[in-house]
């Protein structure tokens, strides 16, 4: 069509940072999953077991008032309102988020390598730190989505249906715990994910190496911790470290328990730079493998 | 003169320059992509030339600031290739179709819009002009997955003009589609040269070079070979005499004339009323040519060059540089 009929004229308008360039990393991430009916079933799994805790701290707020035992039963189930019960609600939905991840992965990071899409991104007013803060956010957005939104939620129904307000004021931990949970699973899972996605494009190996990262180095953990009885073999299970960094935010667990909390911190800190390294030299290699 | 000795460049570097490359050398580790290269790339439609593994695709990724040079500098527009403000000024439809294929072509164009730092209204607005461009407007809200070959390229280049960029660098954009779609892909990038700005083009497909590129730069090696138009290159060529076809009802005492003319290297005659030239020097040979036959009243039906097409000159060009 000839460019009168289309109408075209120059383009003179104001470009906007290369930071703000990211968000729409993040938003076509966010949207590949949500197009994706399986990505659907995991997705549903974290929702059903958010409504169960809603609907729990519902009967518990309504049917209480009528009969005590029906609280001390919900109690059992952890609807207390404490930062350990939304400790365990949040180990739960980073168990899913793990699992939609450990699929999403391939389409998320692996296709930008296997296809060659990177360079759609790269050719564009962005540099390479964009592409990578952009492409960490969305696998974050993809953890604060399923694991962090809900676990504020459950939290502000457990305040409003409390008989007053005061249950915000007295438990201001609790909501920083549930950020501080959130960053940890976000921060530690994006950067594990796109580090281990930049070498593995497939779904399947990469299902495997995702899933083996946390299954089988928690077994060997486990094994070697038997065989040498020191616990701090323990700090090879990444999940499990994961889990004391968020469960400290919220002021739960136990603080003497070996291995301690800043070992277990420094572990997943250490963890993190190795994969940031790995991820700017894989981001770098495009100059090799496209 | 040997064509692949050094690079040649036959038109003078354009006023208003958009990309520039001095002295540039890119290295893959131990290989050697591109070899010193010194380039001008100006308004018009440039032809990139070469067989595999020429350096082509080391060119177009250092100009849209995919890679960064070894040694020497790229700029466009005035700024380094690899920059930000650089890349407003370059649209790039690179030759592979990663798209996600989930996502429609207008939601597509969209993000690469507002990749670019669009807001979301603008990046609405450029993203229907460049589809419209790319006559995609009324098929733009289908998945990628159901394009066909010529429907993905169009989209992959409303991507690369969705911004307005002052240089557009197209990656074999005529692989794969039909005849139809070919000329009306031409015919854009006509339409784009005609506003002002430069395209490059990197094609396999010589003979459409010849109707489509004011300027061909020949690669090899990772050296530019030659470039310029098709016509100073093939001048320069003077192992290669310019073969031309002339007929004449006069082709037999005409040839005898010419066979004496310093610039006519050998003739053969074909039959009664046509021969060919092989021919040093052309167009101190056209002038002449033009002189005598007015001079001399001769009748001459047919004349043409059988070997000053991209093609032809293609293959002498890597024909002297195989033997270099």
């Amino acid at each position: 069509m000839p460019a009168e009929l289309a109408g075209y004229r120059e383009w003179s308008g104001k470009t906007r940072s290369p930071w703000r360039a990211s968000w729409s990393i993040v938003r076509t991430g966010v949207l590949m999953i949500l197009r994706r009916w399986v990505f659907w079933l995991l997705i549903g799994l974290g929702l059903l077991n958010f409504l169960l805790n809603f609907a729990l701290i519902y009967l518990k707020a309504t049917l209480t008032i009528q009969n005590e035992a029906v609280g001390q039963f919900l109690d059992a189930y952890k609807v207390t309102g404490t930062g350990e019960a939304y400790a365990d609600f949040m180990e739960g939905q980073a168990t899913i988020t793990a699992l939609l991840l450990a699929f999403a992965g391939a389409n998320l990071v692996g296709s930008d390598y296997r296809q060659g899409g990177m360079i759609y991104y790269l050719s564009r007013r962005i540099e390479r730190r964009h592409y990578i803060v952009g492409k960490l956010m969305s696998v974050g957005a993809v953890v604060t989505m399923i694991a962090t939104l809900p676990t504020i939620a459950l939290f502000i129904e457990y305040g409003v249906l409390s008989s007053s307000l005061d249950y915000f004021f007295e438990n201001g931990r609790i909501l920083v715990g549930i950020l501080g949970y959130g960053l940890v699973l976000a921060v530690v899972q994006s950067l594990l994910l796109f580090a281990i996605a930049s070498w593995v494009h497939r779904a399947v190996p990469l299902v495997m190496c995702w899933l083996g990262v946390f299954v089988l180095l928690k077994l060997l953990a486990d094994t070697a911790r038997a065989i040498s009885d020191d616990r701090r073999w323990l700090l090879l299970g990444i999940w499990e470290n994961m889990d004391r960094v968020g469960s400290w935010c919220f002021g739960a667990g136990n603080p003497d328990k070996t291995p301690s909390v800043g070992l277990c911190l420094t572990v997943l800190v250490g963890l993190c730079i190795i994969c940031l390294l790995v991820i700017v030299r894989r981001v770098r290699a495009i100059e090799v493998v496209t | 003169m040997s064509a692949p000795e050094s690079p040649r460049t036959a038109s003078p570097a354009t006023a208003g320059a958009v990309a520039e490359l001095r002295s540039v050398t890119k290295w893959y580790g131990p290989v050697i992509g591109v070899n010193d290269l010194d380039l001008t790339i100006g308004p018009g439609i440039t032809g990139l030339l070469g067989p595999n593994g020429a350096g082509k695709t080391t060119l177009i990724k250092l100009l849209a600031g995919l890679l960064h040079p070894s040694l020497g500098k790229v700029t466009v527009s005035g700024r380094s290739a690899a920059s930000s403000a650089a890349k407003e000024h370059i649209g790039y439809c690179p030759d592979v179709d990663a798209f996600y294929e989930e996502m429609s072509g207008r939601r597509f164009v969209r993000t690469m819009a507002r990749l670019h730092g669009m807001s979301k209204s603008e990046a609405k607005e450029r993203a229907e002009i460049a589809l419209a461009e790319v006559g995609m407007t009324d098929r733009a809200d289908r998945r990628l997955r159901g394009y066909s070959k010529g429907m993905r390229q169009r989209i992959k280049l409303a991507q690369a003009l969705v911004h307005d960029p002052a240089m557009l660098i197209v990656d074999e954009p005529l692989n794969g589609v039909d005849p139809v779609g070919r000329r009306e892909l031409m015919e854009l990038f006509r339409g784009f040269r005609d506003r002002g700005k430069a395209v490059l083009v990197s094609s396999h497909i010589l003979h459409e070079m010849d109707a489509l590129a004011e300027r061909v730069i020949f690669m090899g090696r990772g050296r530019i070979l030659a470039s310029g138009t098709l016509a100073e290159i093939r001048e320069m060529l003077d192992e290669h005499p310019l073969h031309v076809r002339l007929r004449s009802s006069q082709a037999r005492e005409l040839a005898a004339q010419l066979i004496r003319w310093e610039d006519v290297k050998g003739i053969e005659l074909r039959d009664e009323e046509e021969f060919s030239l092989e021919v040093r020097r052309p167009d101190a040979f056209f002038q002449r040519l033009g002189d005598f036959v007015v001079a001399e009243s001769i009748d001459v039906s047919a004349l043409e060059t059988t070997d000053a097409s991209a093609e032809a000159v293609f293959d002498y060009i890597m024909s002297s540089a195989a033997r270099a």
